[in-house]
């Protein structure tokens, strides 16, 4: 039987969870200029970065959705 | 449960024997390309990022292969090849901590960066833990192989009137031998392009297998609806069956193998440092990650969904008593004819020869960087200062190559016991990483963490690990999520939650607890029994570890569990102030460069000047070779310093301008004075010989920085 904790559970565990992983990488090379934000390259990364995160989250969103309409 | 053996044509064997020897030949080509250690382990820091990507794939590839995927993709469905696509949450740390520290501080190996950080006794342990994390590697390889090549094998073979049985283990050392020959002769040049190869190679044979089983069920349409809905959601039930559920592989793989493998995986690491610079390391991750991974998250497991999908329309077509293990090879023997079976089979075998031909070299370098050397310095054979014997180091490298796999083969026997390589693999991640995980993160991004911090992360930590191993239902249930209990292997996924945070609570307590541990040992130094004490808390951390250590491995049950687990805390706070009483740390000068708090630092140590960030064009020039001398500069005209926004001092990066060679023919050095000839670059004739620069071919400049 489908439920939650087959379908949407999961995926907000995994974006949560590993999202709090996610945006503390984030500050953390923001705050030790690991990134320098001055430099056209490191503004680059800086929105690959994010944009990954959401590219990801719509990936597995969208599979979802698959599974269970299509 | 007999294997499945005797299936596949002579045809095949003839496939699979010229992939075998092809590869042979084609990665001990690369052996020219080693002109010293820098070449062999580090294929001479030179490559572009689209190389290294490829290469990755078949090395990641075949670490989490057709086999164990497929497996789960017949049980599961898509979610089978979830861990693909979770792996983004750590690429910040990595890419902006991890990877220019690792870059820039010049280190060789993991261990020799402990022992900047910390200090020699760290990157002992550091080098016990990384090799066992190889060799585990190594024989997750090996049986992986061994169940993918055993079902073409028959059951016996005739030589000389002898009658030899073909088992697992027999088969497995035969492909170690020659996957040992191989990396032995080649190197990591070697690795890298054979990798490139076997990456096109898999992905073929991944693709072939998956729209042949499309097409055998009456195409895509007909795919879909025969899978039933829960086989299609891309992630696992939340926390059942024990054997795989997403709470499980989230901790397991997206936290755990994540880290391990973009962090501790010093194979992985090596291919990023044969890049030819941080940002081409960066962009190779990132593709990866990006766009390789969930391309191959198909290849890996499609063979296994459309088994399942061939078993629900065809119910008879799949033997009855297969293996999940066996899925893979079974399918794609009935979807493919004679010949593109032995393909699929030698795509299968390049996975493996990738993956433990990487790890194989990684450990060679550590053996030869953390132990060897270390060694050597240690008997007063040479000092720390004196250069490199680079024919001794080879011929050492060489020989530990030969040992590593020997090792892999055994460890094998100790994952045998598990019902699939993808509980096998689980349980090692589950195991090995949380230790080394949190030993570098801290160590990179928490400036406080100190050596008592680390070592007792390591003893202390492991201990309790040990003790949620023989007590899962007292340590482990409480923060299982609800998974349920296997009382064979025990929380397989879940521990490594447990592990994480144990280590991580040791490690926070411990470097908190630093000026207290520092002023007790400090009173004791000044103590006349000084010494007594001390010798007195080293025998008891010996006699807790040991026993912690047979507690776990013989179930023992003399010490009730609550005794045993305060002593093992009472053993934590013994070897975070053995460590601070023995180890000398001088916090300021220990992180300078080798954290992330001051990566400008190790930036400028790398360029051993001060840096120029400004940004300028590449140069493509035509070269002159400079006889008078031979220094590693290299001249341009004032114009073209102008055009790379370069002056005297800087580093360049300088290659063939032919991209399909990925870097192949290049060397990085420095600029010189300029002269006043434009479009012209004056080199020396060594980097005629780093470079393997062709007379006649134009030369492209990159300023470094």
């Amino acid at each position: 039987m489908i439920d939650f904790f087959n379908t949407w559970f999961p995926y907000i565990y995994l974006y949560v969870g590993g999202g709090i992983f996610f945006i503390a990488g984030m500050i953390l090379i923001r705050k030790t200029k690991a990134i320098d934000m001055r430099l056209k390259r490191d503004r680059f990364w800086w929105k690959v970065l994010i944009v990954g995160f959401f590219y990801f989250a719509l990936i597995h969103a969208l599979l979802i959705i698959a599974a269970l309409y299509l | 449960m007999e294997p499945i053996q005797s299936i596949g044509t002579q045809l095949d064997w003839v496939v699979l024997v010229i992939y075998m020897i092809s590869m042979l030949l084609f990665g001990t080509y690369f052996a020219k390309y080693n002109n010293d250690t820098n070449d062999f382990f580090f294929g001479g820091r030179r490559f572009t990022w689209w190389i290294i990507a490829m290469s990755i794939v078949a090395t990641g590839i075949s670490s989490h292969s057709f086999i164990k995927y497929s497996a789960m993709g017949f049980k599961y469905g898509f979610s089978s090849s979830m861990s693909y696509i979770n792996d983004w949450f750590f690429v910040p740390f990595f890419l902006f901590g991890w990877l220019p520290i690792i870059i820039y501080s010049r280190i060789r190996s993991i261990p020799e960066y402990f022992e900047r950080r910390f200090s020699p006794s760290a990157r002992f342990l550091v080098t016990i833990l990384q090799l066992l994390y190889l060799v585990g590697y190594v024989g997750i390889g090996f049986l992986t192989m061994g169940k993918a090549i055993l079902p073409l094998m028959p059951e016996f073979v005739t030589i000389f009137g002898m009658q030899i049985h073909i088992t697992l283990m027999g088969l497995i050392w035969i492909t170690a031998i020659v996957t040992g020959i191989y990396i032995t002769f080649g190197g990591q040049t070697a690795v890298i392009f054979t990798d490139l190869v076997q990456g096109v190679m898999l992905l073929s044979a991944g693709f072939i297998v998956f729209f042949l089983g499309v097409s055998y069920v009456g195409g895509w349409d007909s795919f879909w609806s025969l899978l039933p809905t829960t086989w299609k959601l891309p992630l696992a039930h939340f926390n059942s069956p024990a054997e795989f559920n997403s709470v499980g592989t989230f901790w397991e793989d997206g936290i755990a193998g994540s880290v391990g493998f973009l962090f501790m995986n010093m194979g992985l690491i090596m291919r990023f440092m044969a890049t030819k610079n941080v940002h081409e390391g960066r962009k190779a991750a990132t593709i990866n990650i990006l766009f390789m991974l969930p391309v191959s998250a198909i290849v890996v497991g499609g063979g296994g969904w459309v088994a399942k999908a061939i078993s629900i329309k065809f119910p008879n077509l799949i033997p009855a008593g297969t293996e999940a293990d066996e899925v893979f090879v079974v399918i794609a023997n009935i979807l493919t004819g004679p010949g593109v079976f032995g393909f699929i089979i030698a795509s299968i075998a390049a996975a493996l020869m990738s993956t433990v031909a990487t790890l194989l070299n990684a450990a060679a370098a550590i053996w030869v960087n953390d132990v060897d050397k270390p060694i050597r310095i240690w008997m007063k054979k040479v000092k720390k200062e004196d250069p490199v014997d680079e024919k001794r180091a080879m011929v050492i490298a060489r020989g530990a190559t030969v040992a590593f796999t020997l090792l892999g083969v055994i460890s094998v026997y100790a994952f045998s016991s598990y019902p699939t390589i993808y509980q096998a693999h689980a349980f090692f991640h589950a195991t090995l990483t949380p230790p080394l995980m949190v030993a570098i993160f801290f160590g990179v991004f928490w400036k406080k963490f100190t050596p008592a911090g680390l070592v007792t992360t390591i003893f202390g930590g492991i201990s309790l690990m040990l003790l949620g191993n023989r007590f899962p239902l007292e340590l482990i249930a409480p923060i299982s999520q609800g998974t349920p209990y296997d009382p064979v292997h025990p929380f397989t996924y879940m521990a490594a939650l447990y592990n994480l945070i144990v280590t991580s609570a040791v490690a926070i307590l411990v470097t908190l607890f630093q000026e207290q541990l520092k002023s007790l040992a400090n009173k004791i130094k000044k103590n006349a029994n000084g010494n007594i004490i001390m010798n007195v808390i080293i025998v008891f951390i010996a006699i807790v570890v040991i026993y912690v250590v047979a507690t776990a491995i013989f179930k023992l049950s003399f010490v009730p569990f609550l005794p045993l687990l305060l002593t093992t805390i009472l053993l934590m706070s013994a070897v975070g102030l053995s460590t601070t009483y023995y180890v000398k740390y001088d916090a300021k000068a220990q992180t300078l460069g080798l954290t992330i708090w001051s990566i400008h630092q190790a930036k400028e140590w790398f360029k051993g000047s001060k840096l120029n960030e400004r940004e300028g064009e590449n140069v493509v020039a035509s070269w002159k070779l400079v006889e008078t001398d031979n220094e590693d500069i290299i001249n341009f005209s004032k114009h073209d310093m102008n055009k790379m926004a370069a002056e005297a001092g800087d580093m360049v990066y300088i290659s063939d301008t032919r991209k399909y060679l990925g870097g192949l023919k290049s060397c990085h050095t420095i600029y010189g004075e300029p002269h006043t000839e434009n479009g012209v670059v004056y080199i020396r004739k060594l980097h005629v010989e780093k470079g393997l620069f062709v007379e006649g071919r134009l030369l492209e400049a990159e300023k470094e920085m």
